[in-house]
């Protein structure tokens, strides 16, 4: 390793150890002041974002509504074509600070049941009403039997937890309003599966997503799709949830809160392994749904015609890839991790993850927690850049210190999964791109074989010196790929077309 | 003269179309060259703090922002000493001129001592810090540009002589063209064919040494009718600056650009230049559309349209749309609400002769609403008009406006000659569009 590369390590090791650092309190798992993700409310909301013929009632300033409407509900519309929807708020002013919202709340719960007729109001709390201590919960419960919709109660003020408390908080709520299992809809619903951990909205139409794989996969093996909880689900959908074989989550952590809330409440199982991407992964998935479904053969003969369709290809890439490095960009934990995991079980090769901040330690403990015990312990080197304060203005420091950390290897052994936005010497498979999807399951599978032949096919072509300099200016100090988007742009896809901010450019992922 | 619209079920809840003041109060500090801002808040407000900053399409490489990413205890607790350290950190990290300290609504409720802090820490740091109390609360994007502007007030320095031909620029930001920054150029340009110097805009790209010497100014001109009036005010009674062109419309479309020229030429003595602009621009105009677009005569005439704009580009829209598109303004739907902006839309009415249905402070259900009830076959706006034109079966629909979907590469004006054949042509490529086959019978063709 060079020598300036070890002087910007501020950890190299293996997962487990990071993990244990963090956890005695050894290394900072703060986020810098110059770092912020989406507060409590934005993730709650987000959540409650993807579930149908509901209006999620904001009791606080108007600000807060209209920032998850642009984000969230302008983004379905632009993307998959959903209606407008509205993000409704008490519209708090200065007086209403002063001497409490609560007759504000009465009149909107009542006004939002009369103009939009909703099955469900979310009354989602914000900072302003949760400081002055609106009793939020005593107006609803008075109201409930005045109007149409149910009502339920959302607390996630902006202050009250970190960006993932928002996420695992509705996914909890939202047990609340299912049914207890019944024989006669256990019967019914025999052959389905939950997908938990979806978010948002509905999928686009245009796009072969991830979400839409799952789906694919599970009626290949022979089962139904009950609901994609919260992606474009219906309140009826959720109300007999409990009754499904079994709950797959689709993301680790995030799927993981429901998935467990239902376990210990209806006792319906659940099946969380990591996200599945690659052959391994996604055998583990199927595997893990068809025992609970009963349909452990058709499961097979199903993964066994799929993974024909991909066999020529997949395993050319394994040929290759196998004992060689693999760098994998860390800014998103839960998708390194995956990633990491793919290429390690899948392609048998040597796996670098590249500033993994230690903060997703704490944030994404469940995904580790799963990795660690599948006994996978993937190597991690952080640098300096990561952790430096004004993130944007040290990421060439990062990409510097990215190539000057690649610079030890030679292309013909190294391959670098990341955002094309970086630009080591070193083969680049971005997994990000539109064209690259579906990544879940064998046609996943496929698809990063291929990316990962093409890019090795071209990798005598020199980067684009257009796109270099549209990403690291000249002349522009410390200007880097981060400086083009308020957050980790390479952590959205393209396909994630936020409304008006263009490609990538929103920081509430 | 006009028919007010009145909404039930809205007393109490409102589906915003605005941001709150935070982002308005960024709006004017991203405007500020070389200043660093630390956002007392949770961690939330960051993304509002963002959204200001894209709006003046930033480069990342130069936001210096910062948040104290209040928790529960630091509400509880107090977070006096994080705001503190998170001060000194930004100085050292960022050496800026000054630092913007922002209190949002959990800071402002919870009632930090914003100005008292500064004033304790001030000569520990090199720059200047600026308390501002920026609770979301405080009122809509547009109330947080005009506090964001009084925080500025200290910042300019009292000079007695002025420059005779010179003017300050306000609120060039609180404008929905998506590329906005493109008017206020038109707008410099113009000044300097005049040759008028601009001594300071209030605020994009504002050096603080302009800012100070913004007392300079022998005048100023608004670019918005739905910001900023308060403070011109203040910066008349503080400065003896007046505000000019305040109580016509922003220069949309040719009349209203030729008027506001002539005006512009009058009070700077340069009406032989304005005369000359004006010739220019409408022999262009013309120009342009006889050769590309003859077909807007039969298209557009007559065509019943509902407004759902700001006030700034929306009062020029109307006389634009019914006197030189032969349009029938049916509906116009504000998104703010000053008693200036009414005052001009009802001259302009009053003008026009005509009496459309009209609504103030409109929100997303209202606009929802008025659509639905008034009969109209097309509608200007933005993305959201858009899709609620499409779920409610009016065919036609100009995303014109911010928030729009359409990608812009290149910054286009509204204002003036250039900008209304911008706009003219998003229009055209839009009607355009509406009415392509999108159900073909592809048998039809196979068996030919």
């Amino acid at each position: 390793m060079s020598e300036s590369i070890a002087d910007s390590i501020v950890f190299h090791g293996h997962l487990g150890e990071l993990y244990r650092l963090a956890k005695e309190g050894k290394i900072k798992t703060g986020l810098q002041g110059s770092h912020t993700r989406p507060c409590k409310f934005w993730t709650a909301t987000k959540i409650l974002s993807g579930i149908k013929n509901s209006v999620i009632l904001t009791h606080g300033p108007s600000g807060c509504a209209y920032g998850v409407k642009k984000t969230y509900k302008l983004t379905n519309c632009r993307n998959s074509g959903s209606m407008y929807e509205p993000v409704v708020s008490t519209n708090m002013d200065e007086e209403k600070v002063i001497y409490g919202g609560e007759k504000e709340l009465k009149g909107a719960i009542m006004e939002v049941d009369r103009k939009y007729h909703p099955e469900i109001i979310f009354v989602a709390t914000s900072c302003a009403t949760g400081i002055i201590g609106d009793n939020v919960d005593a107006i609803v419960e008075k109201m409930r039997a005045g109007i149409h919709a149910k009502l339920m109660t959302i607390h996630c003020e902006g202050f009250a937890g970190e960006y993932r408390s928002g996420f695992d908080l509705v996914y909890r709520q939202l047990t609340k309003l299912m049914a207890p299992p019944s024989p006669d809809m256990k019967l019914k619903l025999a052959d389905s599966v939950n997908i938990v951990g979806g978010k948002m909205g509905p999928e686009r139409t245009e796009v072969d997503t991830d979400v839409k794989e799952l789906v694919r996969m599970i009626e290949g093996i022979g089962a139904r799709v009950n609901a994609v909880i919260a992606g474009n689900c219906s309140l009826e959908q959720i109300r007999r949830a409990p009754n499904v074989a079994v709950n797959c989550a689709l993301c680790l952590d995030i799927g993981y809160a429901i998935g467990h809330a239902m376990l210990e409440e209806f006792g319906t199982p659940l099946n969380s392994t990591i996200l599945p991407y690659g052959v391994s992964a996604t055998e583990k998935w199927l595997q893990g749904a068809a025992k609970y479904l009963v349909m452990e053969e058709s499961a097979a003969a199903f993964m066994s015609r799929e993974y024909d369709a991909v066999r020529n290809e997949f395993e050319a890439a394994k040929k290759f890839l196998q004992g060689k490095i693999a760098i994998v960009e860390g800014h998103d934990a839960i998708k390194s991790l995956s990633i990491a995991h793919m290429l390690e079980r899948d392609f048998g090769m040597r796996v670098v993850i590249y500033n993994f901040h230690p903060w997703s330690t704490e944030a994404r403990e469940t995904s580790i927690d799963y990795l660690l015990e599948t006994g996978m312990d993937p190597e991690i080197l952080i640098t300096k850049g990561t952790l430096a304060f004004g993130k944007y203005e040290s990421m060439r420091q990062t990409e510097n210190e990215l190539l000057s950390f690649i610079g030890g290897f030679s292309p013909e052994n190294t391959v670098y999964f990341g955002s094309s936005l970086s630009f080591p010497h070193i083969p680049v498979v971005d997994l990000n791109a539109i064209l690259n999807r579906p990544r879940f399951g064998y046609r996943g599978a496929l698809k990063v074989a291929k990316c990962i032949q093409t890019a090795l096919e071209y990798s005598f072509r020199p980067r684009s010196w257009l796109t270099k300099r549209i990403v690291f200016p000249q002349n522009a100090g410390f200007a880097s790929a981060q400086s083009l988007t308020p957050k980790l742009g390479q952590d959205l896809p393209d396909c994630t077309v936020y409304a008006e901010r263009r490609r990538g450019k929103c920081m509430m992922s | 003269m006009h028919d007010e619209l009145i909404f039930e079920n809205c007393d109490h809840s409102r589906d915003p179309v605005l941001g709150c003041a935070l982002e308005g109060v960024a709006s004017i500090v991203a405007g500020i060259q070389d200043v660093g801002m630390v956002i007392h808040s949770p961690q939330g407000c960051a993304a509002t703090v963002a959204m200001a900053f894209d709006s003046h399409e930033i480069d990342f490489t130069r936001r210096k922002v910062a948040c104290t990413r209040l928790f529960e205890s630091d509400i509880i607790m107090g977070a006096s000493e994080k705001l503190i350290n998170l001060v000194k950190e930004t100085d050292r990290t960022f050496k800026n001129k000054a630092i913007f300290v922002v209190g949002t609504c959990a800071a402002d409720i919870i009632g930090e001592n914003l100005e008292g802090l500064c004033r304790q820490i001030q000569p520990e740091v090199s720059a200047k810090l600026i308390p501002i109390v920026a609770g979301g609360f405080r009122g809509n994007i547009y109330d947080g540009m005009e506090l964001g502007l009084k925080a500025l007030l200290p910042l300019i320095k009292k000079s007695e002589i002025k420059k005779q031909k010179s003017v300050n620029i306000i609120a060039p930001q609180a404008n929905l063209n998506p590329t906005w920054f493109a008017d206020l150029k038109w707008v410099i340009d113009i000044l300097y064919k005049m040759e008028v110097e601009v001594q300071a805009v209030l605020a994009h790209n504002t050096s603080l040494e302009e800012l100070e010497n913004a007392g300079t100014a022998a005048a100023n001109i608004l670019l918005s009718h739905d910001s900023g009036f308060a403070f011109a005010k203040r910066m008349r009674e503080l400065h003896g600056i007046p505000l000019i062109l305040a109580d016509i419309p922003l220069p949309v479309g040719l009349k209203n650009t030729a008027r506001w020229l002539k005006a512009l030429g009058i009070y700077f003595d340069a009406e032989a230049q304005a005369e000359q602009l004006i010739k220019d621009g409408d022999d262009r105009v013309v120009d342009i559309l006889r050769r590309r677009a003859l077909m807007i005569i039969p298209r557009y005439r007559n065509c019943k349209i509902a407004i759902s704009a700001d006030a700034t580009i929306g009062i020029g829209l109307v006389r634009l749309l019914f006197e030189e598109l032969e349009m029938i303004p049916e509906l116009i739907l504000f998104r703010s609400q000053t008693p200036e902006s009414r005052r001009i839309l009802e001259r302009e009415l009053k003008g026009l002769g005509i009496s459309p249905r009209v609504a103030f402070g409109v929100d997303g259900f209202q606009i929802q609403k008025a659509l639905q009830d008034v009969e109209i076959s097309a509608v200007i706006g933005s993305a959201w008009e858009k899709y609620m034109a499409e779920e409610l079966g009016i065919k036609i629909a100009f995303d014109v406006l911010a928030p729009t979907n359409r990608d812009i590469y290149l910054d286009r004006a509204y204002f003036g000659y250039e900008g209304m054949l911008n706009m003219l042509e998003i229009v055209g490529n839009d009607w355009e569009k509406t009415f392509r086959s999108k159900e073909i019978d592809w048998e039809e063709f196979q068996s030919c």
